[in-house]
């Protein structure tokens, strides 16, 4: 092989280079023939240097572990594996022709050498590259109309440039097409452009993944901090922060803070009741304890009671309570037929007076319920007519008339938790003193396993809901699950 | 017609012209049937009481206070009578005052208002 230094290209910044495009470096380096001083290494133009460098670099490399495989298949993977804009910056010589060895012309030999003295110290790996031109036959391309390309476009800048007689002298090297040495050349530095593309290319697409993915990423952020804030708003708390959520009446933040309190009671009675139960008291010692927390009840009644005078809506949607027990609210609170459904099946054993008893209370406690959900319909049919307003809409007089209307769900409230306290009450007077205890510490650990599984429900992980969202649309990751479709929509 | 002055309370009877005295009325409306119910037709918790007797099986006698010519003196009436506003729904059994919804569901659960009911000749069972 031809020992003759490969092309190198000297990397300086004076001159005119400094506004030059990208891709007349390009050219440039491909060139073969151009003065070192048009290829500059500033900060816009220097991915495609190092790029250069990186891709002889390694070409070379592997170039030099295998000596006849063809750098363009083999060095072109490893060397745009390498790409990163924090190398730094590095000069890089082009062997300018492959005249030198043979002395062509002594201007522009000289002149190499001078360049190549110059920068020399500064190239890192200069052996190795000198190395690579000696096994640079193996090229596949076509590189004769690239090569009048750059040839055209490598005269040009050579016109403009300040070493003149380097680029005079180059031309003609460039157009005697006789030597193999210079057809390797052409190769390399064709290779060398193809190579620097491709890397280019590849680093624009890696560019754009992560844009995107930093997009989907803050879309995820905005979803997951709606979620938090609705999850918040639906009682997460066991609905007793009422003000982590804007936009709740006086009266209604007085009564979560208030039942909040009642709930801790809750918690000390029924241990109260357990402990009873457990220790064997006296009947007397537990029916003290059985008629606290009947009066422990009247107590959430009375407060429910003020509070459906400043926050009817409040009570009557349920906002105070838990998401499963919103649930199964009926008018503001429990379903009194329902809960001692719920109690008949535990409380066996009963005599006989007392099983009628119950189902008398349950069935008395049905139609009442029945009477007061139609009246309740009732008094939504006339608030629906007078919202409507027929033919003529009179605006205020039927606005008057509609608050007037609405003004009796306070009563359907109230009259639904006095059925509620008067069930409570008549218990104690069915059953026994000790089967009465038992009764309220069952109906107090029902409620209080509704209150906990809506936590466990609202706190349970979110990227199965998600996922499964997901695998029902058809649109692309970029698109995110929409609030509506959440389950814990208010209501 | 029975006197039944003692149940209504703190009420005093006046020695006026008693032709045209409400309470009078309403006293003798409310002997004249099993169960009576004073109610107003726009009212949806008097709908309620009325759909919760026929629940029962009870044919009340309804007297709607908004169609009748001296209604507004009969609701006043009763607005004293029972302490409270609104006057109706109130319900008689038997002549005698029961009270207004919330004493009447309060009976029917403690398990009152059907024996009362049934002693009124409302209910056979």
């Amino acid at each position: 092989m031809a020992n003759h230094r490969v092309g190198e290209t000297g990397l300086t910044d004076s001159g005119p280079s400094s506004h030059h495009h990208h891709h007349i470096p390009y050219a440039v380096l491909h060139g073969m023939n151009v003065p070192a001083s048009f290829i500059h290494q500033e900060g816009s133009a220097f991915d495609f240097g190092e790029l250069e460098e990186a891709i002889v670099l390694q070409g070379v490399k592997i170039r030099n572990d295998e000596a006849q495989a063809p750098l363009f298949t083999t060095g072109r993977p490893a060397a745009t594996l390498e790409m990163f804009p924090s190398w730094p910056m590095r000069f890089q010589q082009i062997e300018i022709g492959s005249s030198k060895s043979g002395g062509e012309s002594t201007d522009s030999g000289s002149a190499v050498n001078t360049l190549s003295s110059k920068t020399e110290n500064q190239l890192e790996p200069e052996s190795p590259v000198s190395k690579k031109a000696s096994s640079s036959d193996h090229q596949a391309f076509d590189q004769k109309p690239m090569q009048q390309q750059l040839l055209e476009m490598a005269s040009d800048i050579s016109r403009t440039g300040t070493s003149q007689n380097q680029s005079a002298a180059k031309p003609p090297q460039e157009k005697r097409r006789g030597s193999t040495s210079e057809k390797q050349l052409d190769a390399k530095t064709l290779r060398r452009l193809a190579q620097n593309r491709e890397a280019a290319r590849k680093s624009r697409l890696r560019k754009k993944a992560y844009v995107q993915q930093l997009e989907s990423s803050r879309i995820k952020l905005t979803q997951l901090e709606q979620d938090l804030q609705r999850a918040r708003s639906e009682g997460l708390f066991l609905g007793g922060c009422a003000g982590a959520v804007g936009n709740i009446s006086s009266g209604a933040a007085t009564f979560d803070m208030e039942y909040a309190r009642w709930l801790e009671d809750d918690q000390r009675h029924m241990l109260e009741l357990r402990t009873g139960l457990q220790a064997q008291l006296s009947d007397s010692d537990l029916r003290t304890i059985v008629d606290s927390y009947i009066s422990h009840y009247d107590e959430i009644f009375r407060l429910k009671g003020m509070a459906a005078k400043s926050d009817i809506f409040h009570l009557i949607t349920g906002m105070w309570t838990t998401p499963a027990e919103r649930c199964f609210l009926w008018m503001g609170g429990f379903r009194p037929s329902e809960l001692i459904k719920m109690l008949i099946s535990q409380l066996e054993p009963l005599t006989e007076q007392q099983v009628i008893g119950i189902y008398r209370l349950q069935h008395s406690s049905q139609q009442a319920e029945e009477a007061l959900t139609q009246g309740h319909e009732q008094l939504q049919q006339s608030l629906i007519d007078t919202i409507a307003g027929g033919p003529v809409f009179d605006g205020m007089q039927q606005m008057a008339v509609a608050l007037g209307k609405l003004a009796n769900l306070e009563g359907f409230v109230r009259q639904a938790d006095n059925l509620r306290q008067q069930t409570l009450h008549q218990l104690p007077r069915i059953l026994t003193t000790r089967q009465a205890a038992r009764c309220f510490l069952m109906i107090g650990e029902y409620y209080a396993r509704l209150r906990a599984l809506s936590s466990v429900w609202i706190s349970r992980p979110r990227e199965t809901l998600i996922s499964d969202d997901h695998s029902c649309q058809t649109t692309t990751d970029l698109q995110m699950v929409q609030p509506s479709q959440n389950h814990f929509s208010n209501f | 017609m029975h006197c039944q002055t003692g149940s209504w309370g703190s009420y005093m009877p006046t020695s006026r012209n008693t032709v045209g005295d409400p309470l009078e009325r309403i006293e003798r409306l409310a002997s004249e049937n099993a169960v009576v119910i004073f109610s107003i037709s726009s009212c949806c918790m008097c709908h309620a009481i009325k759909r919760l007797f026929c629940g029962m099986g009870v044919n009340p006698t309804v007297y709607e206070l908004d169609e009748d010519p001296r209604g507004k003196d009969m609701e006043k009436a009763l607005m004293r009578l029972l302490g409270t506003s609104p006057a109706v729904p109130v319900v008689f059994i038997g002549g005698k005052l029961v009270g207004a919804m919330d004493r009447v569901m309060a009976s029917h659960i403690n398990g009152t208002l059907v024996p009362l009911l049934k002693e009124a000749g409302a209910l056979w069972l």
